[in-house]
């Protein structure tokens, strides 16, 4: 386990070299790149982890290649020879899933929807990891009232249930894919935010931030060249375990209705599927996005997984 | 112990105060709800004079900070107010929902710590072994499927194909007992109950299971059982004691988990049309039946911090080992 880390750079070894000596905007990034593609290496080299990647890579090639690949834009309307509305039809050769009760083709939804999942997850991932790690940063390392205000912030955040409050918000704001972004980001920072200051809160007492400091380096400059690097790791599992949760989320919401009405998500079509009885009379329209949902879903867990077992081998004896 | 009066202290201070901060938020929210919730009780044939007459009996015309503290008196208090559509109080029809919402979630929670705490513990005895590790990870694929997508499948399989059990519903149609109580233990009951605590449980029994397999994992290498197996006892006996040292952690578990039932429990309400506090919410929700949405959300968020508050505390006062600063 360890020389496969020490072999492919991963995440801990970067996370195990101290004071980061090379400054520079550019070499930081490639330094951030170059972590991520190591991360991703070492991700592969479990059996787990390369299958979701693969997953994921199909999903990604599917939702960029949309257009193209979908027979039908998403709320095309399907018509016979005799221009009779083909509503639900179950598969066929036309539409290889069916059709909805609006003769609408079943299997170009589920390829346009997986567009709205990448886009949620990611968005919602990155947005609330980089929101969280701040949070966690400027907490752990400044400590004193700085820390408890961010953290009492955190507490009133942990104590809010958010499918009621996400559903109180979009009934006055209506639906819009922008809000739903906005309010999964609102909550999913407090985890990564709690965890990345107990690691702050450790990294703050080793020898090099010491050094740092004695060399007269300005605190904001120790925080996110000398500190930040090193919850680095962190950030990105946090990120990863977003993605599951942002798409997740999205689809609750969708489900219940509450999803932005002018785009069809995985969990928008499994509300109108459900709405429209389809649960009874057509499996073909409920079947194919909610297992394209939850193929999704397992396969960002399979990859967290792989890369949570890289970070901590003890998660494999114990 | 003055450490853990000083935490309890703290403790409970911080649950006050995060309450106090949500219901804030709620109220800061529900004012700038666009259009007048006056609006549905006043007729446009009503004069203007009259319309000013209900808005100041109604309070509407104080400044924001009387409103305030008026609103949290009352929700302190849990005065919430008449529903505007049902003619009901609202603490009643709350108390009701969230009765028939534990009615789901409490069987559900009991059956699933017992059999995880029992898969667990026999995990973490067998460690190692090929088929723990598939256990192990089908535990964690079952977490980590979307939950309402398997109530629908198992809503579609054993309801309209198999027709086993209801589609949806606490009790049939004109069923139910008198009572509450006599309801919850009626058989037709227990007819509907099945399916959704069926999915609830494919997600909660992860949890205790894959804790108590950790834990059993510490616990394996202490002395005591040693001197159990120097005794000569069989090793399933030997596996019981284990069992009864690692079950400590499990208490501050399930006060957690109960907390996070809560949040996803308005989807398995919706799909199995259980008259709980979650769907009573969307359903206010689409009515602009505001009284009801800010109690639902209030009482959903104070169960949570409850929760979470007994956890934190419970944590303590089980192990002695724990210490205060």
């Amino acid at each position: 386990m360890q020389e496969k880390l020490a072999d492919s750079g991963g995440p801990t070894a970067a996370a195990a070299r101290p004071p980061v000596r090379k400054t520079g905007f550019g070499r930081r990034i490639g330094r951030l790149l170059g972590g991520f593609t190591s991360s991703l290496a070492t991700i592969a080299s479990y059996p787990t982890g390369a299958a979701g990647l693969a997953i994921i890579a199909f999903f990604v090639v599917l939702a960029l290649s949309a257009p193209w690949v979908a027979p039908h834009a998403p709320f095309d309307v399907l018509t016979g020879e005799s221009k009779q509305l083909l509503r639900l039809k179950p598969p066929s050769a036309a539409a290889p899933f069916g059709t909805t009760n609006q003769s609408m083709d079943v299997f170009s939804q589920v390829i346009w929807g997986s567009r709205i999942a990448l886009l949620v997850g990611l968005t919602a991932a990155v947005g609330s990891a980089v929101l969280g790690t701040l949070i966690g940063l400027f907490s752990g390392y400044f400590g004193g009232r700085t820390d408890d205000i961010l953290m009492r912030i955190t507490d009133v955040a942990f104590g809010i249930p958010f499918l009621p409050f996400a559903l109180v918000i979009l009934s006055i704001t209506g639906p819009s894919l922008a809000i739903i972004i906005t309010l999964i980001v609102c909550f999913l920072w407090r985890t990564t935010a709690r965890v990345v200051r107990s690691q702050v809160l450790t990294l703050r007492q080793r020898p090099f931030i010491w050094a740092a400091r004695a060399a007269g380096t300005s605190e904001l400059k120790i925080l996110f060249v000398h500190i930040a690097p090193n919850v680095l790791p962190l950030m990105f599992l946090y990120m990863a375990i977003g993605v599951q949760a942002g798409v997740m989320l999205e689809a609750a919401l969708a489900f219940l209705g509450f999803g932005d009405p002018n785009l069809i998500s995985w969990g928008r079509m499994l509300n109108l599927a459900f709405k429209a009885g389809a649960v009874r009379t057509a499996w073909w329209w409920v079947l194919p996005p909610g297992l394209s949902l939850s193929l999704f879903v397992i396969a960002i867990f399979m990859v967290t997984r792989a890369y949570e077992e890289a970070l901590n081998p003890r998660l494999r004896q114990m | 112990m003055t450490g853990f009066r000083r935490y309890l202290l703290r403790r409970l201070v911080l649950f006050f105060f995060v309450i106090v901060a949500v219901l804030t938020i709620l109220f800061a929210i529900l004012r700038i709800l666009p259009g007048d919730p006056t609006s549905i009780f006043v007729d446009s044939n009503f004069s203007e004079e009259m319309v000013r007459q209900q808005r100041v009996l109604w309070g509407l015309d104080d400044p924001w900070w009387v409103q305030y503290l008026r609103y949290m008196r009352n929700m302190l208090t849990f005065d919430f107010g008449r529903s505007f559509f049902q003619n009901q109080p609202v603490s009643e029809i709350i108390l009701e929902k969230l009765g028939n919402t534990a009615a789901m979630i409490i069987p559900s929670v009991i059956i699933s710590v017992i059999l995880g705490a029992t898969l667990g513990s026999w995990l973490g005895w067998k460690r190692g072994t090929k088929r723990e590790a598939l256990t192990v990870f089908l535990l964690l694929f079952a977490r980590s499927t979307p939950s309402f997508f398997v109530g629908i499948v198992v809503l579609m399989i054993f309801s309209y194909w198999l027709g086993w059990f209801p589609p949806g519903g606490m009790v049939s149609i004109g069923g139910g007992g008198d009572s509450f109580w006599s309801t919850v233990f009626s058989l037709d009951f227990l007819h509907h109950l099945i399916l959704p605590m069926l999915v609830l449980m494919t997600r909660e029994v992860t949890s205790p299971a894959l804790l108590l397999r950790s834990t059993m994992l510490e616990v394996r290498g202490s002395d005591f059982l040693e001197i159990l197996r120097a005794k000569g006892l069989p090793e399933k006996r030997i596996m019981v004691h284990a069992t009864r040292n690692a079950l400590l952690p499990l208490v501050t578990d399930i006060a957690v988990m109960m907390g996070f039932i809560f949040q996803g429990q308005v989807l398995l309400e919706i799909i199995f049309a259980w008259p709980g506090i979650g769907r009573e919410l969307v359903t206010a929700l689409g009515d602009l039946d505001y009284p009801i949405v800010q109690a639902a959300f209030y009482v959903m968020a104070l169960t949570i911090l409850t929760f979470n508050l007994v956890a934190d505390l419970l944590y303590g006062v089980i192990d002695p080992r724990v210490v205060y600063d």
